[in-house]
């Protein structure tokens, strides 16, 4: 009774967890298999369920969200529940933004691509996150409020946006493959280019190089420090083609963050348009307006810590990287390349239904 | 030495691929059922009746902008648009019910019978799911689950399984999530292997009804 929808979807997860486990040398194994760290089973609502760190995500956000509904009740009658509210669509936000969701993978693909400092690592997640609280706000505000539209016409709104939001997301990634993959030809040529330069005049190319080494360093200063830095792959090819370096950091960048902002906020989460029909049914839309941006700050949070690690581990490598400039760079280069086919495979997934991120059940 | 620099980076893409591979698995709607297995007058099984009683959050969302006569009562009349798109949306995911009749996979037909309740702001969204075929079964297995726990199936406390018109012989067990045995496998393995094989990620939260006619 398999469908081919539902074969396709399964084929797209299973080629994005067989390049997970390829690429992870076996890491993923002794991060999972450690099971649950927190010698807590799963609480109360739930006696079953799935072991290790993130089931326990799992149950804890849902236990949190089923609390939401009785708070926005309370609330009612009682004023002070609305902190107790509060609270938890803040612990829902940290542990929703935990567990599964596109969101955080695209944004850390996309840093990691686009050798973004941690800075604007933190600065794109919150501002993600704020954007996603704004168009919940928007779509229920708009839709129901005003317009007393029925779920089955939010839903549909949900889905043209969602669709749009795909789509950006495949623009992104397909520009950073783009200006990345010429990264990596570049770097490519540098390294097959080399050996063939060397017999031509030894001594001199040896003082060349090592004045080309020297350079590295110092542009790699300058790229801890957030500010743009010289593209090593182009500077061993010579005068390259590549992408300038302003087109990668720095200013001009922002346009871009810019994209991978909407591309990853536009999609309201579904908890939030829930939470927000729900407090509006109850007369406290306010509140459900509160609960939806605290929920945001949860989820920045959380994938801002994870943007920061995706961020730390990226330049970790390049660190690692730059004392063997050949092949280190070429590493390095590929690895953005990577990342950036991860965006757009996150894009394309997402866009044909392969991989589901949230769906709007049965309206 | 790519090895040395690629670990940590390995690790970051294993998040990556890991967050997006579950990536509808918590769920935002609960349902609390009932369901009761209908048998022919000749022995044979003939279908499935569900009830599924929604959260109430889920419920007032479903619930939102309908048109009623009378001001937050809604009618069977009133929600029978909605339990008609409720009942065409399942379909894509074949009623989140499985079943087995002697050991052998037996299918459905759309639903009949289908009406939305409300009551005590809960929706209750009542259908019959036939079987492709009534057949004499001396084991029935049924699940009913979510392979991605959008949704998130429990029986209800009391009655949750019926027979209606079963020969005299046949028993029935239920199994709810928390009676399974032990899963006991690390998440890693147990992870990949059910996304690989197919995808039934929710099947450890399955409900799982059993009838022996012997």
């Amino acid at each position: 009774m398999m469908r081919d929808a539902e074969a396709g979807r399964l084929l797209g997860i299973g080629l994005l967890a067989v390049a997970a486990a390829l690429i992870c040398c076996g890491a993923l194994d002794a991060a999972l298999a450690q099971g649950n760290p927190f010698g807590a089973g799963p609480g109360p609502a739930r006696a079953a369920g799935p072991d290790g760190i993130i089931g326990w995500i799992m149950t804890k956000q849902s236990e949190f969200y089923r609390g939401l509904s009785g708070m926005i009740r309370a609330a009612k009658s009682d004023g002070t529940a609305v902190f107790g509210l509060l609270g938890l669509s803040f612990a829902y936000g940290i542990f929703h933004a935990a567990g599964p969701g596109h969101g955080k993978a695209v944004i850390s693909s996309y840093l990691v691509a686009n050798e973004e400092t941690w800075r604007r690592g933190v600065v794109l997640s919150f501002a993600s996150a704020l954007l996603q609280a704004l168009v919940a706000v928007a779509i229920v505000g708009i839709a129901a409020v005003a317009l007393g539209a029925t779920a089955k016409m939010m839903g549909d709104t949900v889905r043209v946006i969602e669709t749009a939001s795909y789509l950006l997301i495949v623009a992104v990634g397909l520009r950073l493959l783009w200006v990345k993959g010429r990264g990596f030809l570049n770097a490519l040529q540098a390294v097959t280019a080399q050996p063939a330069l060397v017999p031509a005049g030894p001594a001199a190319m040896l003082g060349a190089h090592h004045d080309h080494d020297h350079d590295h360093d110092h542009d790699h200063h300058g790229a801890h420090e957030g500010h743009h830095h010289h593209d090593e792959a182009c500077d061993h090819a010579g005068h390259s083609h590549g992408p300038e370096p302003e087109e990668l950091a720095g200013a001009g960048g922002w346009q871009r963050g810019l994209s991978a902002i909407v591309a990853v906020g536009l999609r309201p989460c579904s908890g939030a348009i829930l939470v927000l029909v729900f407090a509006f049914a109850q007369g406290l839309f306010w509140a459900g307006v509160a609960s939806t941006f605290v929920m945001g700050l949860g989820t920045a949070i959380t994938v801002a810590a994870i943007a920061t690690l995706a961020v730390g581990a990226r330049s970790l490598a390049e660190r690692l990287a730059h004392r063997r400039s050949g092949y280190g760079t070429l590493a390095l280069r590929g690895i953005e390349v990577a990342a950036a086919v991860l965006v757009v495979a996150f894009g394309a997934l997402l866009l044909t239904g392969y991989m589901v991120s949230e769906r709007m059940f049965a309206v | 030495m790519i090895g040395r620099f690629a670990r940590p980076l390995c690790l970051a893409f294993a998040v990556l691929a890991l967050s997006v591979a579950a990536a509808a698995a918590h769920p935002h709607v609960w349902v609390t059922m009932k369901s009761e297995l209908v048998y022919a007058p000749d022995g044979k099984v003939t279908g499935v009746r569900h009830a599924w009683t929604f959260d109430e959050m889920f419920s007032t969302f479903a619930t939102q902008g309908l048109e009623t006569k009378q001001k937050g009562v809604f009618t069977r009349e009133d929600l029978k648009p909605l339990a008609e798109v409720n009942v065409t949306s399942l379909k894509e995911y074949d009623y989140f019910t499985k079943a087995k009749a002697n050991s052998k996979k037996v299918e459905f037909k759309d639903p009949v019978d289908y009406w939305l309740e409300f009551t005590d702001g809960a929706l209750t969204l009542h259908f019959f799911l036939p079987l492709e075929t009534p057949v004499k079964a001396h084991t029935l297995a049924v699940e009913i689950y979510d392979p991605t726990w959008f949704v998130d199936f429990t029986f209800a406390d009391k009655d949750a399984v019926t027979l209606a018109g079963a020969p005299a012989q046949c028993k029935l067990d239920v199994a709810r999530p928390a009676d399974a045995p032990a899963q006991g496998q690390q998440l890693g393995e147990s992870f990949f292997s059910s996304l690989g094989a197919n995808s039934d990620y929710g099947a450890q939260f399955a409900n799982r009804i059993a009838v022996k006619c012997q």
